[in-house]
């Protein structure tokens, strides 16, 4: 389970690698063409990410309680 | 169901807030104006850049005026619309500035039925060589600002600093009153904690300064987002960047205090105590900070303010919504994590 | 006993406390002493914003310091003592008025090793001697109840300081601010305002000290 998760991870941060390299290439300009529209996205994707980064550790403390449970029948 | 509306309610609200948030457009802009400097007595062409214009739809009918306080104003003697996010007008600037500097500050008008009226405050200055403030009065009231247009369609203002990102209003303000309403939420449960010790209650007060916390740092982040593409520091002297920090570093201990003890029933009554302590000690920075950034920076504006300014009507219909949702939101977040808290004692009291 | 003279015995039994074992307080003086002098040797020139900073995060760190020992220090048996014979309010009002008198007293010496080393920047010296009265009553209300908080728990000194510093954050700004303008820094006419809102954020804490303190103590 655990080396799954790690697997999961490394592959996450595989896909983010060209985004973060875009990112850095194009500096601060790419967060200020269109208005700044990019700005607003993220924002929005700060907010995404922190709920679900809350919901992972909320899920994580379910299961702790799932097996105690279990451990108890 | 009964138990349910306010949840549904709550992404209802946060729907519609994306939604219309995200779609309505700005109203029309001028984000540039080149040069930027221009010389009195000369006659002269400004190339200026629109922000959602449509300056070709009745190009005719387009009208530009500089102009300088409320009363002087230059009208463009000749406007040629180039496409719709350009164009060029020109200026017979008179010999003589309304002012007895030499370089002034004007601010560029362009009125379209289109689009209505858009500004550019301060986006052009005039040096004139000799100084004669009273025939410049005269010549800068020959052609006054006259029956500008509304725009018609629903649009959110146009800042030039902020551009698209006055949409955060919905997204990143909202956070930091939903963590005050969820904070006070909390202060109460520990109230009627301490008047009927009931350890139900003490769980729901922990739960709401859990999402309170949560809440917080999302203000914080984002606020950071904001500021560092706006204001160019991710830091700025703000009322509520600085009251979200302190309420993290106190809700923070009070989990630290929390976890120092053992037994429950101790842990919870003097949790209940520092947590109204430390909210009736933070609220009066609402009162405090402001009044210190007037002496600390004198002058210095920009911020986004709760002011009447600073918020239009439209901005309000979708601005109030997105405070309750967002609170609903993490109300709902807290409930479930009272009840899995709940769940929690009945094991390790089974 | 009626809760005035239950007050005054407090503070009288405080005080004698204090002058028996001498080695307290005069560690907490040369706290101070050597905090001064660590600065001046790193600072060397101490213009008068910095020296209007310095000045309170000396005076927060000497306060936390000297207040912490109020609880923490009383054992279980001298409270069981107290929780029998005296009125709760009593005692927490006992205590902050003496660390309001000991505060005072670190503040005036921090003043004057200060001033000693890096010279003495106030100008308005009646207005800067009533932020200084306001900020030591400020500090020994905060303190005062916090250390009745972490005195609770097993690890309270590092609980005095998570606890204690957030929550005096707002008193501290007033203050920075306040005694800035009575160096001169700052032009604005609002003092009196500030010093009215500073004197009601006190009061409030006060208020809520008392109501809240019972509850701490009921074990």
């Amino acid at each position: 389970m655990l080396i799954a998760k790690k697997k999961a991870l490394s592959t996450l941060s595989l896909l983010l690698l060209p985004f973060t390299l875009l990112l850095a290439q194009q500096d601060t300009d790419f967060m200020r063409s269109m208005g700044k529209m990019y700005v607003v996205v993220a924002v929005i994707l700060a907010i995404f990410i922190g709920i679900i980064i809350y919901l992972i550790r909320l899920d994580r403390k379910l299961t702790k309680l799932e097996d105690q449970i279990k451990n108890h029948e | 169901m009964k138990n349910y509306w306010w949840k549904f309610l709550g992404v209802l609200l946060l729907i519609y807030t994306f939604v219309f948030g995200l779609l309505t457009p700005l109203k029309t802009g001028i984000t540039a104006a080149s040069p930027y400097s221009l010389q009195a007595g000369q006659t002269q062409v400004v190339t200026v850049q629109g922000y959602n214009s449509f300056f070709t739809k009745e190009k005719e009918k387009l009208r530009a005026w500089l102009k300088t306080g409320s009363e002087f104003a230059l009208a463009a003697s000749q406007i040629e619309a180039v496409d719709d996010r350009t164009v060029k007008l020109t200026f017979h600037v008179p010999a003589h500035l309304p002012t007895d500097s030499k370089v002034k500050d004007f601010t560029l008008l362009i009125d379209s039925p289109a689009d209505g009226a858009s500004i550019l405050p301060g986006g052009l200055s005039i040096k004139q060589d000799s100084v004669n403030e009273a025939a410049g009065k005269a010549l800068w009231t020959a052609s006054p600002i006259s029956q500008l247009h509304e725009k018609e369609a629903i649009t959110f203002p146009f800042r030039n600093i902020l551009g698209e990102t006055i949409r955060n209003t919905y997204y990143h303000v909202p956070m930091w009153m939903a963590m005050f309403i969820i904070l006070i939420g909390a202060v109460v449960f520990s109230i009627k904690y301490l008047i009927n010790p009931d350890a139900d209650y003490d769980r729901k007060a922990m739960a709401l300064t859990n999402v309170g916390l949560l809440l917080g740092i999302l203000g914080l982040i984002t606020g950071a987002i904001w500021a560092k593409n706006t204001w160019g520091k991710y830091w700025s002297w703000d009322v509520k960047q600085n009251m979200t920090a302190i309420a993290l570093l106190i809700y923070s201990a009070y989990f630290v205090l929390r976890a120092s003890f053992e037994d429950p029933e101790k842990k919870a009554r003097i949790s209940a105590v520092f947590n109204i302590f430390a909210f009736a000690s933070i609220v009066p920075l609402i009162y405090i900070i402001p009044k210190l950034t007037d002496s600390l920076h004198p002058g210095a504006g920009g911020n986004i303010a709760f002011g009447s300014q600073d918020l239009d009507n439209t901005m309000r219909m979708i601005f109030y919504p997105a405070i309750i949702g967002w609170a609903l939101l993490g109300l709902w977040i807290g409930e479930v994590i009272l009840r899995t808290a709940r769940i929690r004692e009945r094991i390790l009291d089974a | 006993m009626n809760l005035f003279s239950q007050i005054l015995y407090l503070l009288h039994k405080e005080i004698t406390l204090e002058w028996r074992q001498r080695y307290a307080i005069s560690g907490i003086l040369l706290y101070v002493l050597s905090t001064v002098f660590i600065v001046y040797i790193s600072f060397q020139n101490i213009g008068p914003q910095v020296w209007n900073v310095l000045f309170w995060i000396i005076m927060l760190f000497a306060s936390v310091n000297a207040v912490m020992k109020s609880f923490v220090q009383e054992s279980g048996y001298r409270q069981l003592y107290y929780f029998q014979l005296l009125h709760p309010i009593a005692i927490i009002l006992s205590k902050m008025i003496y660390n309001a008198l000991l505060l005072l007293v670190l503040g005036v010496l921090t003043f004057t090793s200060l001033a000693f080393i890096a010279g003495n920047p106030v100008q308005h010296a009646a207005e800067f001697a009533l932020v200084l009265f306001l900020g030591s009553t400020g500090f020994s209300i905060t303190f005062t109840f916090v250390s009745a908080i972490a005195a609770k728990a097993d690890n309270s000194s590092t609980l005095m300081a998570v606890l204690s510093f957030p929550v005096v954050i707002p008193v501290l700004l007033l203050l920075v601010n306040l005694s800035a303008h009575s160096i001169g820094l700052l032009g604005g006419t609002e003092m009196g305002d500030k010093i009215m809102l500073l004197a009601a954020v006190d009061m409030i804490l006060v208020a809520l000290g008392l109501v809240l303190f019972p509850f701490l103590w009921r074990d």
